[in-house]
């Protein structure tokens, strides 16, 4: 397969949903893989939701807010794997127990979990970000 | 050959401080980590960059391998220094830095198995012709085998422990009665502490001086020795003061100490720096006692006689640089002192830990002082107690015992208690002032004795 085969390959899939494409001809594999991202207006959508969430709760609601704090020093990572979806998304419920986020340590996987039925109201560190021993990773408002 | 680019002091307190001072100066970024409680320390604010890496037990901060490897990767860190205590000597850290892709700034893990391991060190000495004390080859596999020993060389006999360290493990037989009696005391404190039961036995040496020899060895071969270090005075086996060169020593015994010195650094395959410590009786007789396979705490006692930055050194020759120091070009220059300043009760060695409410620090002519107190700052239970070391150089050993003299007078430290009142002590002591003394010194000096000490 020729370099211009892969660069039209990786044309096709532009302006596609399509985050994984794999081909194989005269014995050569190729699989070209993306993150999904999310369209532009989306994102403003989802960060002005966020900041009316932040500035309409701050004063009183500090205070209701757990902080989980990374365990160990790692990278952390908020999905199991690149292609897999998030383990938590803002705003939304979690459990006791369930798992909130990856923090990888001697290419060890800890999952961080919950310690109590609650929200998810902040995100704290990015994906992919290191993180390091007690540094608050979410916000959370016991339920 | 290119130095690196980024360091990780995997340590804190004074010695964290001393590697990111050599570090600054040879043009390399720093990494401090630190555990919660160190968050205002000084090494995290001299250094570059810092990560938080556990909680306040050592065990899961300063002594934990994943964490600390971690925090190396995800700062890109090419090097570690490990300093003294903590992982320095843990060879299975050193195995685990090369495996990471991360060089470790000291010896080959092999080489600091083979310094954990006293008896296997004395035997392989032995064998190359480096003299050590009479005693049993390689550890002792029962007591009667201990007693067999003893009875051969003659009492006192002294019990070590084989993984042992910091006088633990280790108990003095003045007949075969006390033989019976600490054979089993000794092999439980070694296995308690060490995880390993193993006993050698040594002919027991009483006024026997503490003298120590410092070497560089390069990745090429090359191995020099530093001159020696008398730490002979000393409580439990731990040391308080340090000096170089050893009172009334000559030119003929350095070059012999030194020769055995380069001799234990061959027989260990050894690179980076090292010290080989020796026993030496009254009659001048010199015996290999151990090895220690990291810096030492004493290390600028040396620096100030020699002129060389023992840790650049370190850096250096682990990023694969030859030595460019010649055995020739090694000169003792003056003396130099080093008193540990600890916070301790001086008159019965408990520890003190809490917070600095004023501190004002030594300074003048030929007066160095490595620390990383400052005022407000608190010295926290967790950890070693060695608040400041204190060092002077000086033309001669009496121009160097003035200025340490008048540099204890000018040390202020307030709210906790340490150990300068002990050494303006030692200071007037007549025999120390003379240069006579050997490790009985200061239990012969009165110090007040406690239930435990014998």
């Amino acid at each position: 397969m020729e370099l211009e085969d892969l660069k039209s390959l990786i044309e096709l899939l532009k302006d596609t949903d399509i985050t994984e494409l794999q081909v194989e001809q005269e014995g050569t594999k190729v699989r070209i893989r993306r993150e999904k991202m999310f369209p532009a207006v989306e994102i403003s959508q989802m960060k002005a939701a966020l900041q009316e969430n932040i500035a309409g709760e701050k004063e009183e609601e500090t205070q209701r807010l757990i902080t989980v704090t990374a365990p160990i020093v790692g990278t952390f990572y908020r999905s199991p794997s690149p292609e897999a979806s998030q383990f938590v998304e803002l705003g939304l419920q979690v459990k006791k127990g369930q798992v909130l986020c990856i923090i990888e340590a001697m290419k060890l996987m800890n999952e961080i979990e919950s310690e109590v039925d609650g929200i998810v109201m902040k995100v704290l560190v990015e994906n992919g970000q290191p993180v390091e021993y007690g540094e608050p990773l979410f916000l959370i408002e016991p339920l | 050959m290119k130095l690196f680019k980024k360091i990780l002091i995997a340590n804190r307190g004074e010695i964290a401080v001393r590697i990111i001072r050599a570090c600054k100066e040879l043009d390399i970024r720093t990494v401090a980590i630190y555990s919660d409680i160190d968050r205002d320390s000084l090494h995290t604010r001299f250094a570059d960059e810092s990560v938080c890496i556990g909680p306040a037990s050592s065990a899961q901060s300063y002594n934990n391998i994943p964490s600390i490897l971690t925090a190396a990767e995800i700062t890109d860190s090419e090097a570690i220094h490990p300093g003294y205590g903590f992982l320095s000597e843990n060879h299975h850290f050193a195995e685990a830095c090369l495996t990471s892709g991360i060089t470790f700034i000291g010896p080959t893990a092999e080489s600091i198995r083979l310094g954990g391991d006293k008896a296997k060190a004395r035997q392989i000495m032995k064998r190359r012709g480096v003299p050590v004390v009479p005693g049993s080859d390689g550890h002792v596999v029962s007591e009667e085998a201990a007693l067999k020993t003893a009875k051969k060389i003659g009492f006192p006999v002294i019990l070590k422990a084989s993984a042992g360290g910091g006088g633990r493990g280790m108990r003095i037989a003045k007949a075969e009665d006390e033989l019976d009696k600490f054979y089993f005391m000794a092999q439980r404190e070694a296995l308690a502490a060490f995880g390993n039961g193993e006993l050698y036995v040594e002919k027991f040496i009483p006024a026997m001086r503490h003298v120590e020899v410092q070497i560089l060895a390069d990745t090429k071969g090359n191995i020099v020795h530093l001159g020696e270090r008398d730490c002979s005075i000393q409580r439990r086996h731990q040391k308080l003061i340090e000096e170089s060169p050893s009172p009334g020593t000559t030119e003929k015994f350095r070059k012999k100490v030194g020769e055995y010195a380069i001799k234990a650094a061959k027989a260990f395959k050894y690179r980076n720096a090292g010290t080989v410590e020796f026993i030496v009786d009254p009659d001048g007789g010199i015996y290999f006692m151990e090895m220690n396979t990291r810096l030492q705490v004493e290390h600028p006692v040396t620096e100030s006689v020699t002129g060389v930055d023992i840790v650049k050194e370190q850096i250096k020759i682990a990023a694969g640089f030859p030595l460019e120091l010649k055995q020739t070009q090694v000169r003792l220059s003056g003396h130099s002192i080093e008193c540990r300043i600890n916070a301790e009760d001086p008159e019965r060695f408990i520890p003190s830990p809490g917070k600095i409410t004023f501190l004002s620090l030594p300074g003048g002519p030929g007066v160095r002082v490595d620390t990383a107190a400052y005022n407000g700052c608190v010295i926290p239970a967790h950890y070693d107690s060695l608040v400041a070391k204190l060092i002077v150089h000086g033309r001669d050993r009496s121009e160097a015992l003035a200025r340490l003299k008048r540099a204890l007078d000018e040390f202020i430290i307030e709210g906790i208690k340490t150990t300068i009142p002990f050494h303006k002590k030692v200071l007037n002591d007549p025999d120390f002032v003379k240069g006579e003394f050997n490790t009985g010194f200061v239990e012969k000096m009165g110090t007040p004795k406690t239930s435990e000490e014998k």
